[in-house]
């Protein structure tokens, strides 16, 4: 520990310092990597609905659905990455691959979450909804949405930390965000270890998947007021 | 120190484990494959650097010099570094300019047979923003690069950890060519630059000395790879790029066989697609090399590339 | 556009991907088959680390009741960015091994894959035996069943659908990021994609994917068909309905529902 805090600039500790240096930088990479993490999930999260209803409405389709989604998550993230500008003939250095990329392995991940939490909605009460005169569409938005809520925010969860570190592999690519510090931090200890940039992108990194995490849990908290209302008696 | 123990006591638990999977990436050939000295060798080097016209294959063609093992490490950074300096590869490719080599006290062997053509720092701009303003600025910058000025700048960077933009700005006053001017008045453009400490200061320098001349700069550094930005250069979606004359030239056209500073330069001028081009060359030289160890040359009596195919004895 | 560009592609890495000369490794090259291998050691030897801490953490706590907060800290190492904790243990720990090892990458490298591993199969654990119904548990101390009994015969049985259904989320998660492996020098599958985007061959890098895709579709199929025959059927449900134990999520839908 004492070696290395001999030289304070380089010492783990130092992390802060040096984020008080480059701020102007951090921060925009940090903004960066919050949307790159959070517009994907919203995607994935409108393509979802529609396809995971699907897939619960017509039960032929949810085998094939399942299978397509789970072989999609399992692709590298980096080939991915790379893949994408080429496939969609984009510019090589769109930064619109990252989003895209990871909106498919949100959709792939939401799509089962969303067709289990509807699922998960007991027979009784979609019956009752039925009887009390609700039409499909209307019973889907007031009464199945509403239930499934709780599961769908729990998959939202998973998909946005997932987004989180999944983002910062594309920083040791060269695009713009949180995971270029790792980079920064790899390329300069050639001679000994230098620890600021990369604690600093850990750091970072956990705070912002945390807060987005926070986020997910209180919207979760507003859309079901009644799973408070229970437990409160 | 304790901390230290603990990691190696954990380390040799997981290798327990660890041995049993090592075998399909392992290094352990030890032996010669084809007895000369470089079939007992691994080498370590970039991914391209395996199939790249000059690296493995024109090693053997031009000295025949075939490795043993190619293990890939990372484009001249701490990882090649590191693996050599540990014995973890036997030779490697790294970067003439790399404050490392003297550092470690690595040994570069000689190239008598220009395997490596000249690697002179040349910007690539796009035709439409090269003003005469802009050429001006940029080849006033060129005429005071030297290879030892770059040595320099890297050790600031990669020793010193001073930040890439402040060293920029540093050997910009020193050379006094930071001053303020209104000669690239008007130009707006996007400079970048690729993923190493030596191309994003030389970056930094191109754009802060435009700046201080007026123009509306853009940077986007630490862009990956060639294969990234070479087609948004190309594509207009970057302005100003640093390169290295006999890279590039090799990249646009696979089979270009100049060698020396001028004729590649020449070639590269005539190669280049019609938007974009090459302003002057600098003196700075910043090429690949084949690497080894001070003790591994003294074993092998390894002073150039070619002493790597003597046979064992 | 697109269609034009990728319908060659297709047949180029379909190309590359049957090439015996690809499979082969020689000394100076190690081939798909070589790789494929490395990379399955890279996840077995992770898998085995995670789920020998993991398993037995999961069964106590869910048990006991007891330490309830290690599953919420496991959680939250979920958020841990796996590439930047990759660099840091390399830099950590890579610099106190000499000659001819790889232990120096290797080691980072397993304890970043195994702190991946251990949340989904610990939070499953836990959340398995917890659902146990308590109407059940009691019955068995009412057959006179001592705690261990209880939690092997069955606790264990019963959270068995959740433990493999975290299982399965971890091995998927560990095959698609055994390929940073290659980032710091090391093979695996991850050496096709890493090499193809450097040396601009495509096909090889897309086959690197495809080859990693199909490794976690084998592996996850054949961890479906051990299932099968170790969860008992009245536990599974395969009597009544399907009730599809889905490998990533099942347990988000078994804590929340």
């Amino acid at each position: 520990m004492l070696t290395l805090l001999d030289s304070a600039s380089s010492s783990p500790w130092y992390f802060f310092g040096y984020f008080l240096d480059h701020r102007a930088t951090d921060l925009g990479w940090l903004w960066d990597h919050t949307w790159l993490s959070v517009v994907p999930v919203v995607v994935g999260l409108l393509l979802a609905l529609p396809l995971g209803w699907l897939a619960r409405r017509y039960s032929w389709a949810y085998p094939p659905m399942m299978s397509i989604t789970g072989l999609l998550y399992t692709i590298p993230s980096i080939a991915l990455f790379v893949l994408i500008p080429p496939l969609l003939g984009l510019d090589p250095l769109t930064p619109l691959q990252v989003p895209i990329a990871l909106s498919i392995y949100s959709t792939s991940l939401l799509v089962r979450v969303v067709a289990d939490g509807l699922g998960a909605v007991p027979t009784e009460t979609v019956q009752a909804a039925t009887a009390l005169g609700y039409r499909p569409l209307a019973r889907f938005f007031r009464v199945e949405l509403p239930i499934a809520v709780p599961v769908i925010t729990a998959g939202l969860r998973v998909a946005v930390v997932a987004n989180v570190s999944i983002v910062a592999v594309a920083g040791t690519i060269g695009l713009d965000n949180l995971g270029r510090l790792f980079d920064q931090g790899y390329t300069l200890s050639v001679t000994e270890p230098y620890y600021p940039p990369i604690v600093l992108g850990i750091v970072m990194c956990v705070l912002l998947a945390l807060v987005l995490d926070a986020i997910v849990l209180l919207v979760d908290r507003a859309l079901t007021p009644w799973r408070r209302a229970v437990r409160s008696r | 120190m304790r901390t230290n123990k603990l990691i190696v006591a954990a380390a040799t638990a997981a290798l327990a484990l660890g041995g049993l999977t090592a075998c399909g990436s392992s290094s352990d050939s030890g032996s010669s494959t084809n007895g000369t000295v470089a079939g007992g060798f691994i080498f370590g080097g970039p991914p391209e650097f395996k199939t790249r016209t000059d690296g493995i294959p024109g090693l053997k063609k031009n000295y025949g010099v075939e490795f043993g093992k190619y293990k890939v490490t990372d484009t001249g950074g701490p990882v090649t570094v590191g693996a050599l300096k540990r014995g973890q590869i036997d030779a490697a490719d790294l970067f003439t300019t790399d404050p490392s080599i003297e550092a470690n006290g690595f040994v570069i062997l000689k190239d008598p047979k220009s395997n490596f053509a000249a690697q002179n720092i040349v910007p690539i701009i796009n035709k439409t923003k090269a003003t005469d303003g802009v050429k001006q600025v940029l080849n006033g910058i060129q005429a005071k690069l030297t290879t030892e000025g770059l040595g320099e700048l890297l050790d600031k960077i990669q020793n010193k950890k001073q930040d890439p933009d402040a060293v920029a700005k540093e050997w910009l006053s020193s050379n006094s060519l930071g001053t303020t001017g209104t000669s690239a008045k008007g130009v707006t453009l996007t400079v970048g630059s690729a993923n190493f400490p030596e191309n994003v200061v030389l970056a930094d320098i191109y754009a802060d000395a435009l700046t201080a001349q007026g123009a509306t700069v853009t940077k986007k550094l630490n862009i990956g790879s060639r294969e990234k930005y070479y087609p948004a250069l190309a594509g207009g979606s970057l302005d100003l790029f640093p390169e290295y004359t006999g890279t590039i030239l090799q990249y646009i056209d696979k089979n270009a066989s100049a060698t020396s500073p001028d004729d590649v330069y020449t070639a590269l001028t005539k190669a280049l697609p019609a938007n974009l081009v090459a302003l002057d060359k600098a003196e700075a030289q910043d090429s690949d090399a084949v690497v080894v160890t001070k003790q591994t040359a003294q074993k092998y009596g390894l002073s150039s590339i070619a002493d790597l195919a003597k046979k064992t004895k | 556009m697109a269609a034009g560009g990728a319908q060659p592609m297709i047949f180029k890495t379909l190309g590359w991907l049957t090439d015996p000369g690809h499979w082969r490794s020689t000394p100076f090259d190690t081939g798909i088959l070589g790789q494929l291998g490395a990379h399955v050691g890279f996840s077995v030897i992770a898998l085995v680390i995670a789920l020998v801490i993991a398993l037995p953490a999961g069964l106590a706590i869910g048990h006991t009741g007891r330490a309830t907060w290690v599953v919420s800290v496991a959680n939250a190492v979920r958020a841990l960015p796996t590439i930047g904790a990759l660099v840091l243990l390399v830099v950590i720990i890579s610099p106190h091994f000499y000659g001819r090892t790889n232990a120096g990458f290797l080691i980072p490298t397993e304890i970043v894959l195994v702190v991946l591993a251990i949340p989904p199969i610990l939070s499953n654990t836990y959340a398995g035996v917890q659902n146990v119904s308590p109407a059940v548990r009691d019955a068995a101390f009412g057959m006179g069943m001592t705690d261990r009994q209880v939690l092997g015969r069955v606790e264990l049985p019963n959270a068995l659908p959740l433990i493999f259904s975290g299982f399965r989320s971890a091995m998927l998660q560990v095959i698609a990021t055994a390929t940073i492996a290659s980032y710091v020098t090391l093979g695996g599958l991850g050496r096709f994609i890493y090499d193809g985007l450097a040396q601009k061959d495509y096909p090889q890098m897309i086959g690197g994917g495809v080859l990693v895709a199909a490794l976690a579709l084998v592996a996850d199929l054949l961890v479906a068909v051990v299932q099968r025959y170790v969860v008992s059927r009245g536990v599974s449900g395969r009597f009544h309905r399907n009730t599809s134990v889905d490998s990533r999520v099942a347990a988000l839908v078994e804590e929340n529902v």
